[in-house]
């Protein structure tokens, strides 16, 4: 199952760049458009997914981890399976962004809200195809660390599990933060029965750590 | 120890332990210590199996993959060592010592120093060593950076021979993007002993890899595949030993002589490997028919001209000694930049001003160009500790510009280029001056090729310089430059090298003179013309140049370039605008030029309080009022900073002091590398007219607060953009009031608030850059 970039929802990276509903002014839509083209040429998107089974005491079968926290329990709750997926944009779009800022920080803002737009579509193409795999069985969304009570320090466990810098290339900071910046790891759950949509809320939202419209009290409305 | 017969390396470590009960996830180096039969056993059925090498079970030991289990990285080594050891005993086989990557990224993408990847290095090497492994082996990097610093703790600390595979996809190029001319190129230089491929492929599809780094280096090949592409839902991998092995058969022909297997290989691989190859004799490594110079992504080919760049260098320019004094490197980065735009193959990089560390300046021009542009460098100086230091931190294979005749500078510059890999220009001068004829110079030249070849530096990297003489003042020695040129390249059979613009000095429409020179000079065989590539008629000249050799195939890069050429700015609308319309509206160039006007009438300090930064104020108000939006921001402060970029210039030429409202440190907090919106910040108060002192990413709270004093700001501003790493932002509060220093503290970050920012002791709060604009016109006027 190769990594699908398809396509950037320009909505979503207007969102991360802050506009609030307002129409974008045509000059910016022409840098959206060269920004996002430059994106999709230098982007080399990977993904990687690995599927467990789900001990009664939430530890993934043929490891020892058993993910922290009360949420993914509560997430994973009627799922005997887990898949443990990552998705990466890859390092040179992490320089093509870093490298704006250097060129040209009106484009880095529009390449970072396009490139954030970006991965979120690799994430979603990936789960559409894992659906497929594995069905008839049931997918939950994502849900990752640094999600609701599940902590971003357990990124080290999981990059040992899927071995993410040797099969991907991504890694970690010595402060559990992913470089390239435009990565994502995630739990999926898997059963047999559809699972009820848990809310999609702002706990289960990758910018849950970092959102603009949340420190506002707002929500971007997806 | 690399014989003539194909030598059977060893097997996947990781997938036996696995099988032999470790958990996924768990320190495999551990087992060392805890498991040792273990280890020793699967060693011991890869010798059996056939392997000649073992690599022991040390992949992950480095002090930050081990941190925590209990044992220091020299502890999991001796123990990993004694367990190949074991296993080896009594017969032919060699213990390597495996090294794999640190698994944290290097700066400038990640937040491991390249000094800090080489400590790491060392402690592994250093003990392997001492435990008594026979070699080193360097595997499954993807980064050539840290590949370098590994190879240099190697070399530089022990005395093992050392080999290095590297990981790429089937693209041909690795998870970082660095292709395989640029491994090829960088680690042969750096003295490798042998080179290859491991993981990440099955043999098949690393085929096409290996026969393409054939071209490019001269050393033994090693290959390492997985066991095909493993099954994501199981882990497992897809191909037999059969199929493995048969995968194989191409590669002694392509000069491989030492195989083995990565994951999912097993001693079934292994056998299969030594009933297929054992005893077979590889093709003998011819010379590389390839050779040039690279940056870790980009290869600048000696197989055609090569523009070097002149633009970063002090020499009769102001603003560029200015700029070096103040250690602005984003100026010098600019430069870099537009050169790269203009068309440079290759940036010559020479920042020597009197009174300055030479050596400390090139380090960090150095690492801040290579950040901002892929091309590759030219280090250029005549102080070996400045070429050195450029050496070192350079991420790729350079050139040293340069060395001349004269037997001092030989050496003490050429054992530098050796050990560091790279190519060196050689002047066609030396105790007695510039030789007036070409004979003369050409036996300089001569002389040079000798020591650099008796130095272990391969014909393919010398380069000579036969100097441009200036016309105007003696008029018959471009005829003697071309002449010596020719000779070089074709009898003494050298890649050339040649400083053009000087011929020109001094004489009216100097860039006709260059570019017909430049002409010259390429038909006789000149590869590498140092200009100025901002100069259009000069790079139209190479490119018409490279039509006319052949180079350009179809003349696409030649039509492509004059396709693209924009039109001339047209006269009105560089007439009308006001400085407040072009701000608004993001027009840097016309910007500049309404600055340039208005200097005419008002001093450097009316145009900046009277137009640029009521212009930029509109901009903010327009801003505020969600009008406009951070790009467009951004845009307006970039076309501001082009009158203030001239205004600048202004004050350099007049040798007065660089206008500034004030000084303001900017860092993102320790433990954070989103520092996207600090860098908009950045620039939103630059443009503002302050000066802006950034100390990067993930800075520590000491290194803060001794900028904060020894700088003596009034105002910091500090930035986190996630949940986890406020907390960190309060500690550096908490560390910049016990330092008692006075400063004031601003903070923004995606998740920050405005009750947060008080309770952790801010005195601002920045919701966004167009505030903490504001702020600092409150703090500093």
């Amino acid at each position: 199952m190769e990594a699908r970039l398809s396509g950037i929802d320009r909505n979503e990276a207007l969102r991360y760049m802050g506009y609030r509903g307002s129409i974008a002014p045509d000059a910016l839509c022409a840098d959206l458009e060269r920004c996002e083209r430059l994106l999709l040429q230098t982007a080399r998107p990977r993904a990687l997914w690995r599927l467990f089974d789900l001990l009664p005491d939430g530890t993934l079968a043929g490891t020892d981890y058993r993910p922290g926290g009360q949420d993914i329990r509560d997430y994973l709750r009627g799922c005997d399976q887990v898949v443990l997926m990552a998705a990466t944009l890859g390092a040179e779009a992490e320089a093509l962004i870093r490298r704006a800022q250097k060129r040209d920080m009106a484009d880095a803002v529009i390449l970072d809200a396009v490139g954030s737009a970006a991965i979120e579509n690799v994430c979603d193409n990936l789960c559409a195809d894992l659906a497929e795999t594995l069905s008839p069985r049931c997918l939950t969304e994502r849900f990752s660390p640094g999600y609701g009570d599940l902590p971003l320090s357990e990124q080290e466990t999981i990059f040992r599990i899927l071995e993410l810098e040797r099969r991907i290339g991504v890694s970690l900071t010595a402060g559990g933060l992913m470089i390239p910046q435009k990565s994502v790891t995630a739990f999926i759950g898997v059963a047999d029965e559809p699972q009820e949509q848990r809310p999609r809320g702002c706990e289960s939202c990758a910018h849950f750590q970092d959102c603009a419209f949340r420190k506002e009290r707002k929500s971007c409305g997806r | 120890m690399a014989d003539k017969k194909m030598l059977i390396l060893d097997g996947a470590m990781g997938t036996m332990l696995q099988a032999a009960g470790l958990p996924a996830g768990q320190l495999p180096e551990l087992w060392n210590l805890t498991h040792p039969e273990t280890v020793a056993a699967i060693h011991r059925r890869y010798v059996e199996a056939g392997s000649r090498v073992l690599y022991t079970n040390t992949f992950g030991a480095n002090r930050l993959k081990a941190a925590g289990c209990g044992h220091s990285p020299a502890e999991l080594v001796t123990g990993a060592v004694r367990c190949a050891r074991e296993a080896a005993a009594g017969r032919d086989v060699k213990v390597a010592l495996d090294i794999g990557p640190i698994g944290r990224l290097l700066e400038p993408l990640g937040d491991l120093s390249f000094d800090e990847a080489y400590e790491l290095f060392k402690e592994l090497i250093v003990a392997g060593e001492n435990a008594g492994a026979d070699l080193v082996v360097i595997e499954t990097m993807s980064d050539l950076y840290e590949v370098k610093a590994a190879v240099l703790a190697a070399k530089e600390n022990s005395r093992l021979p050392v080999w290095v595979t590297m990981t790429f996809e089937a693209t041909g190029r690795s998870f970082l993007g660095v292709t395989v001319s640029s491994m090829a190129l960088t680690l042969t230089g750096l003295g490798a002993d042998a080179l290859g491929f491991n993981c990440s492929l099955g043999p098949k599809e690393l085929m096409p890899l290996v026969r393409e780094l054939r071209e490019w280096t001269d050393l033994p090949i090693i290959l390492k595949p997985n066991a095909g592409l493993p099954d994501p839902a199981s882990g497992e991998y897809g191909i037999t030993p059969a199929e493995f092995a048969a995968a194989m058969e191409e590669a002694p022909g392509l000069g491989v002589s030492m195989i083995g297997g990565c994951c999912g290989t097993t001693p079934d691989f292994i056998r299969a490997l030594r009933e297929g190859f054992e005893g077979l004799a590889p093709a003998v490594p011819f010379p590389p028919k390839r050779s040039g110079v690279c940056s870790s992504v980009n290869t600048a080919e000696s197989d055609g001209v090569r523009v070097i760049g002149e633009r970063i260098n002090p020499t009769g320019k102001k603003r560029f000694q200015q700029a070096l004094r103040e250690h602005d490197l984003d100026y010098i980065v600019r430069q870099a930049i537009e050169q790269q735009d203009a068309g440079a193959d290759i940036l010559d990089v020479n920042v020597g001003l009197p009174g300055m560390d030479e050596a400390a300046l090139m380090r960090d021009v150095v690492r801040a160009v290579q950040e901002a542009v892929d091309l590759p460098l030219q280090i250029d100086s005549a102080d070996p500790a400045a070429i050195e230091a450029g050496l070192r931190v350079y991420n790729g294979k350079a050139i040293v510009n340069s060395v001349n005749g004269k037997k001092e500078v030989l050496d003490s510059i050429l054992p530098l280029c050796k050990k560091y890999g790279a190519a060196v220009v050689g002047l066609c001068m030396d105790e007695n001056g510039i030789p007036p004829d070409w004979q003369g110079r050409v036996n300089i030249a001569r002389r040079i090729m000798d020591a650099a070849l008796a130095c272990g530096i391969p014909k393919s990297d010398i380069l000579i310089d036969c100097l441009t003489l200036t016309v105007s003042a003696q008029q018959d020695q471009a005829v003697q430059t071309l002449q010596a040129l020719r000779y070089i390249r074709e009898t003494l059979g050298l890649k050339t090298v040649l400083g053009v613009s000087n011929i020109s000095f001094g004489l009216p429409s100097r860039e006709t003179i260059t570019a017909c020179f430049l002409s010259q000079a390429l038909y006789a065989g000149l590869d590498f013309p140092i200009i100025n590539p901002n100069q259009r008629t000069v790079m139209d000249t190479v490119a018409a140049y490279r039509v006319l050799s052949g180079q350009d195939r179809d003349s696409e890069a030649y039509i492509r370039r004059f396709a693209d050429a924009p039109a001339a700015p047209t006269a009105e609308k560089r007439g009308a605008a006001s400085l407040s319309d072009t701000v608004m509206r993001g027009l840097g160039r016309e910007t500049a030029a309404l600055t340039e006007a208005a200097l005419s009438d008002m001093d450097e300090l009316e145009v900046v309080n009277r137009l640029l930064i009521p212009a930029l104020d509109r901009v903010g108000e327009r801003y505020e009022k969600q009008e406009i939006f951070l790009p467009q921001l951004i845009k307006a402060a970039g076309a501001s900073c082009e009158g203030f970029e001239i205004i600048k210039k202004r004050i350099a030429q007049r040798g007065g002091k660089s206008v500034s409202k004030g000084k303001i440190i900017l860092a993102t907090v320790q433990g954070d590398i989103h520092d996207i919106g600090k860098n908009i910040v950045r620039v939103v108060l630059e443009n503002y007219g302050y000066t802006v002192l950034d100390l990067g990413r993930d800075v520590p709270p000491e290194k803060i607060v001794e900028a904060v004093v020894r700088e003596n700001v009034k105002l910091v501003g500090l930035s986190a953009l996630m949940t986890t790493t406020v907390p960190s932002m309060a500690k550096t509060i908490e560390a910049l009031r016990r330092s008692g220093h006075l400063c004031k503290i601003m903070v923004g970050g995606a998740v920050l608030t405005p009750e947060y920012a008080a309770e952790i002791g801010a005195d601002y709060y920045a919701k966004d850059a167009k505030q903490s604009a504001d702020i600092a016109k409150e703090v500093l006027g």
